[in-house]
């Protein structure tokens, strides 16, 4: 990226711009960029997509026919209201205030890795989680999946029944019939008895598929985990000798050089390097410099201060090339010119921060890279600080892979197979689990949907999701934690062990056995086990750090990666709003716009401009991708900074069994994935199709027209000139409203932009906490998405390898708000605190309030997007938080249900609300701690102090809108020696 | 031709408009007026329930404390209706055969909830917290009416829960009977008469009608 272009003075220049004169700086997409007519002209109709939706035949006939039937149906409505009843305890539980909620810790594993959660219970219902402050994989925040997590647990389309051949069936069928099963297995020493799991990290499922493999010792475990950790064990083998995983300390490191890693989102500890970047880029301390090359954005790279766009079979020699101008006896490799600078400069830092380094590779690449890693940092004495090397917490790290349970399966050599939550008929079609299932007499698949691979097995159980279990699990660094069920499974589902216990005969509870296996480890006071409930951890229970030592000789002998020489490759990754898919049912994550292509609903394949150039595509055209004889369609998604030449895949679509809300959503670029389960699809051929296909994208929503809206300098022109950030022209003092009240809290959110790394948490958990309903593709495509907090996306300098900027946009709560000077009934105004307040039942829905909005954050509910009728949604809602009907504006609140909570607990003390005792949902789900809120009047709080910053400034403010919500703004730290454009 | 409307016409058409005006304004009167009858908030009309409670005889005639059943009304927006548990520390002990007292024992038994019929509704969007009016030291019986003279239980009269009846007392919270000391705690500790507590006292007013206070 270029320091000079978009350095400090880029806001002067804005300011010329708005006077008149051109200079585009920040830009949003690449038709603002280009400023093509239909960007215009969308950006200055009023009604964006509104206008014409009722454009089609709608006779007179027709609007009496649904007048009367309204009318009718009114009148019925309006029928008496039932008695309410109300149903006390007969023995009321122990610990429970009726009315007021509880918060218990649990564990949400992703991928089998652990992390902490505290979930709130209203009345013995889960309804919001939050990360778990003593967990050290959460630290308190959490991730979009986490957040999502109670959508999916009372999600309807999970499977509900016991099924035999997709007939309904009973659990104690299955058993019987699994008891009859392993008779005969139990004959021949289990030879044809199979394990089939992801990840497992659980200490506790361990020990019991350990058990089977005893009592059946010719019964094999395999593991298929699509996002597997595979390539940094396979990699460490090469350097150490031992399969050992890794993680990262980035508080102790000055630069860090990421090989497509995304550490903010694929690595099992994301949250907590999240957490620990922030730390490190507050611009009056020394900062963290980091240094991406990566084939596709992803969340660490938008943060890099150099970023290279890098096809992905190009990493092993930029790998290489950097090993060897650190020092270390590697071949010499060729590579392109224009990596020279990036190169030079990450290995100059390198060399520099000696001990305060790290090279980080993502599981993407290949295991020599990875070993090269490993080697590179032990070289400069990263080792042991930046990054730590420990076991793999992975139960399943010595399960056989997928392929071998395939090839003896259609040998006819498995007789018997239990699936614990593995889909490898979507996740790996190319190996063809599909026709080997079909040869398994006895296959049992346990789920939480009746996916593709449940479709295929003889016997179905549904699984208990992990807020209804029992069990334990691995954090990244080795932690344990528990996982204790929030409520009774909703429907009936199985936990992984009650789902094993015929085959180790044990039939207990799920609770007994898992109390007794860890009285055998140091839980076995009744007080340990409650404390480790209590806190949500086992103490003292991470991994050691080992002390490995690379082996010189044999990594000397590496062979040189060879030269890329596809002309176009594809990598498939997993997705950042679904993951692998098993998140696919989720309409919260389905409309969570994802971070970097800002699209809904829909995966694309991503590719970069002089990419879709060359194959002469454009947005939303579908091209055929094939490699190795497999073919997908993907539509087509330009994503700037893509490296040319490579075809960006996604996992998580194109679900045929995934749940109504996965259905038809997205393409199935599992399809092209190789039997060997590689992730980089190497040479690709691409051709343009016919049919195009539609994207809800959310980008060009809500725009705001050009102004200095994200505000960024280099660390350097910070230094020279802190105010940067402040606005030139000051805003107007004079006001239509009265004087502000005086005395009180002033409620007020500060935003740093250096903190936040786009995951999204945010917006999730304010879907969370604020029951908004998800809307469907169709009504985004209108423009009518109901998030209240969303996260604007911008680009700086070329499309080929721009700067990304982000930033998070809820309500800014103006002091001086222009929306409600317009609304003719009063339904939103002013509290004394400053809150900006939506009165639902005064709203009429003029929507004059949206359209005078500045900030673009008022939504509207064009239609009942709530979904009444489901059962299991009347039971997920926030209590404290109205459910908006038809015809309502709704806006973000500041949370205003925690104002109060907090607001009674100390009005009942007779004290003041502390500093800190009101968090709003995104300040808490957010993992970089980058939103903080408080009561900017009291000059000891936090907000007071972040808002007193140089970097501090309101969006917008020279409107005199005098908003409450304010950012800092972003400091990169590129290297000054680097010249410009690299 | 002669004219058809004669020029009385005009004065006839203003009064038919003035009439019908009238009309429309006492159609909405008069259904003001009806919507608060207690044909319509069913104040005064004591509720079926599975077991006749009586406020009257366990509270006026035994003193037991609001509290001893109704025992989150100091901790959480809900008052709380006892467990059947509650019932049993008693009618364990005394009327342990009584042919009133079946439900309840039905429900110790079996674990089966006693399903009381609801007396007070408030709508879903106002969002009423019972532990601090309690706190504040609002007496129970300034909403529910004298619960302690019902033999069984209704809305306590005159009270229908409308809005208006909220902001009466969030409007004027020194007009409603409490203790003082509790007033003064409202005022943010500035004695009732002293000079400041007039002005705290809006201030605080000015918090209690804030619409987030009830609806959000």
């Amino acid at each position: 990226m270029s320091g000079q272009l978009h350095g400090g003075d880029s806001f002067r220049r804005f300011g010329r711009r708005l006077q008149g004169l051109t200079g585009r700086e920040f830009w949003r997409s690449l038709d603002e960029l280009a400023g093509s007519p239909e960007f215009l002209e969308a950006l200055h109709r009023e009604f964006p997509t509104h206008s014409g939706y009722w454009d089609a035949a709608f006779s007179r006939r027709d609007f009496l026919r649904l007048m009367g039937a309204s009318l009718a149906l009114g009148g019925l409505a309006a029928c008496g209201k039932p008695a309410g009843r109300i149903l006390p305890y007969a023995e009321d539980p122990e610990g429970m205030t009726q009315g007021a909620p509880l918060y218990f810790s649990t564990t949400l594993p992703r991928a089998g890795f652990a992390r902490g959660a505290v979930v709130k219970s209203a009345m013995g219902r889960p309804v919001k989680v939050e990360g778990n402050p003593r967990h050290p994989a959460s630290l308190g925040g959490t991730d979009v999946f986490m957040q999502a997590d109670i959508l999916g647990l009372y999600d309807p389309d999970r499977s509900q029944t016991v099924l035999e051949q997709g007939r309904i069936s009973t659990w104690g069928a299955y058993r019987a019939a699994l008891s009859r099963a392993l008779e005969a297995e139990a004959a021949a020493r289990g030879a044809g008895l199979r394990l089939l799991t992801g990840s497992v990290t659980s200490p506790f499922l361990g020990q019991a598929i350990a058990e089977v493999l005893r009592r059946y010792p010719q019964a094999r475990w395999h593991r298929f985990e699509p996002v597997s950790r595979e390539t940094v064990y396979a990699g460490h083998a090469l350097a150490f000798g031992r399969r050992l995983d890794r993680r990262f300390d980035l508080s102790q490191a000055d630069v860090v050089v990421g090989l497509d890693c995304d550490l903010f989102f694929e690595e099992p500890g994301s949250l907590v390097y999240a957490r620990q970047f922030a730390g490190r880029r507050k611009p009056q301390e020394r900062m963290l410099r980091a240094y991406a090359a990566e084939p596709s954005p992803t969340l660490f790279g938008s943060r890099a201060d150099h970023r290279l766009p890098a096809a992905a079979s190009l990493l092993p020699a930029l790998a290489y090339s950097l090993a060897r101008r650190c020092g270390l006896p590697v071949p010499a490799v060729d590579t392109p010119q224009s990596c020279e600078p990036w190169l030079s400069s990450a290995a100059a830092d390198l060399r520099r921060c000696r001990g305060r380094g790290l090279l980080v590779a993502g599981s993407l690449q290949p295991p020599q890279v990875h070993a090269l890693a490993a080697w590179l940092n032990e070289a400069l004495g990263n080792a042991e600080r930046a990054v730590i090397y420990l076991e793999p917490p992975e139960a399943s790290d010595s399960a056989a892979p997928l392929s071998e349970l395939v090839e003896e399966a259609s040998q006819g050599r498995v007789q018997t197979l239990l699936v614990l939550d593995a889909n490898p008929v979507y996740g790996l079609p190319a190996a063809d689990a599909a026709a080997a299932l079909g040869k398994i007499p006895f296959a049992a698949h346990l789920g939480l949907y009746q996916d593709e691979t449940a479709r295929l097995c003889r016997w179905h159980v549904p699984r208990a999701h992990a807020l209804e279990s029992w069990g334990d699990a691995l954090a990244f660094d080795g932690t344990a934690s528990l996982l204790q069920p929030l409520i009774a499974p909703l429907y009936n589902g199985r936990t992984d062990f009650e789902f094993l216990g015929p085959a180790i005969g044990r039939l207990d509870a799920s609770h007994d056995e898992l109390r007794r296996f860890w009285s055998g480890r140091g839980l076995s006071a009744q007080d340990a086990w409650d404390d480790a409930l209590r806190r949500g951890v086992v103490a003292a229970t991470a991994f050691p750090a080992q002390a490995p030592s690379a082996r010189r000789e044999r990594l000397e002998k590496l062979p040189p990666p060879e030269a890329a020489a596809a002309e176009l490759e594809a990598v498939l990754r997993p997705d950042l709003r679904l993951w692998d898919g098993r998140y696919a049912n989720s309409g919260w994550l389905q409309e969570f716009p994802d971070p970097v292509t800002r699209l809904t609903w829909d995966n694309a394949a991503w590719l970069a401009p002089s990419t879709a150039r060359r194959l002469g595509v454009e947005n939303e055209d579908v091209l055929e991708i094939s490699a190795g004889g497999r073919a997908v369609q993907a539509p087509v998604w330009i994503v700037p900074g893509q490296a040319p030449g490579v075809v960006g895949l996604t996992m998580g679509g194109g679900r045929s069994a995934g749940g109504r809300v996965a259905h038809g959503s997205g393409y199935w670029g599992e399809s092209l994935r190789p039997a060997s389960e590689a992730r980089l699809l190497g040479p690709v051929q691409a051709r343009k199709t016919e049919a195009s296909l539609r994207l809800a994208g959310v980008q060009g929503h809500q725009l705001m027209e050009g102004r200095p809206l994200v505000r960024f300098a280099t660390l350097s022109h910070y230094r020279k000139d802190p105010l940067f950030a402040k606005g030139e022209r000051p805003g107007p003092t004079e006001t239509l409203y009265g004087p502000l009240p005086q005395g009180g809290y002033a409620w007020g959110m500060s935003i740093d932009l250096n903190a936040c790394v786009a995951c999204g948490a945010c917006v999730v958990a304010c879907f969370a906490e604020n029951n908004s309903p998800v809307v469907g593709k169709e009504e985004v495509l209108r423009e009518r998405e109901m998030h209240w907090i969303r996260i604007d996306r911008y680009y700086a300098g070329s499309p080929d390898a721009p700067a990304i900027l982000s930033q998070p946009v809820p309500c800014m709560h103006c002091e001086d708000a222009p929306c409600e000077l317009v609304c003719p009934v009063g339904a939103t105004v002013h509290s004394d605190e400053g809150l900006n307040e939506m009165v639902y039942n005064r709203c009429v829905g003029t929507r004059y309030c949206s359209n005078n909005c500045p900030y673009k954050v008022r939504r509207f509910n064009f239609f009942d997007f709530a979904d009444r009728q489901e059962e299991a949604y009347k039971l997920m809602r926030n209590p404290d938080v109205s459910v908006r009907s038809r015809g309502v504006m709704e806006k973000c609140t500041y949370c205003v249900q925690r104002i109060q909570e907090a607001r009674l607990a100390a009005d009942k003390q007779n004290r003041l609300i502390g500093d800190g005792d009101i968090q709003t949902a995104c300040q808490q789900a957010c993992p970089a701690q980058a939103i903080v809120f408080g009561d900017k009047a009291d000059p000891r709080s936090r907000v007071a102090k972040l808002k007193a910053s140089p970097l501090d400034y309101g969006l917008l403010d020279d409107l005199g809108t005098r908003p409450r919500t304010t950012y800092l703004a972003r400091v990169d730290d590129p290297n000054p020696s680097l010249p410009e454009g690299a | 031709m002669a004219q058809l409307f004669p020029p009385s016409s005009n004065s006839i058409v203003k009064a038919a408009f003035a009439a019908g005006a009238l009309v429309l304004c006492l159609a909405v009167w008069v259904a003001y007026r009806v919507e608060r009858t207690t044909y319509f908030t069913k104040a005064g009309v004591a509720c079926e329930q599975p077991v006749p409670f009586s406020h009257k005889h366990h509270v006026s005639g035994l003193g037991i404390d609001c509290r001893y059943c109704h025992v989150s009304a100091e901790d959480s927006s809900f008052a709380g209706l006892p467990p059947t548990r509650t019932c049993m520390t008693c009618h364990s002990q005394v009327w342990t055969q009584a042919q009133m007292l079946a439900a309840v024992r039905r429900s110790a038994e079996t674990g089966q909830a006693i399903a009381w019929t609801r007396v007070d509704r408030l709508p879903d969007y106002v969002y009423f917290d019972h532990s601090i009016h309690v706190r504040k030291g609002v007496a129970c019986q300034t909403c529910h009416g004298r619960v302690q003279r019902m033999p069984l239980t209704w809305r306590g009269y005159p009270f229908p829960f409308h809005m208006k009846d909220c902001l009466a007392c969030h409007r004027h919270p020194e007009r409603f009977p409490r203790e003082d000391a509790e007033l003064a705690r409202l005022s943010r500790g500035f004695p009732p008469g002293e000079r400041g507590h007039a002005a705290a006292l809006a201030e605080h007013v000015r918090l209690l009608t804030d619409c987030y206070t009830c609806h959000r």
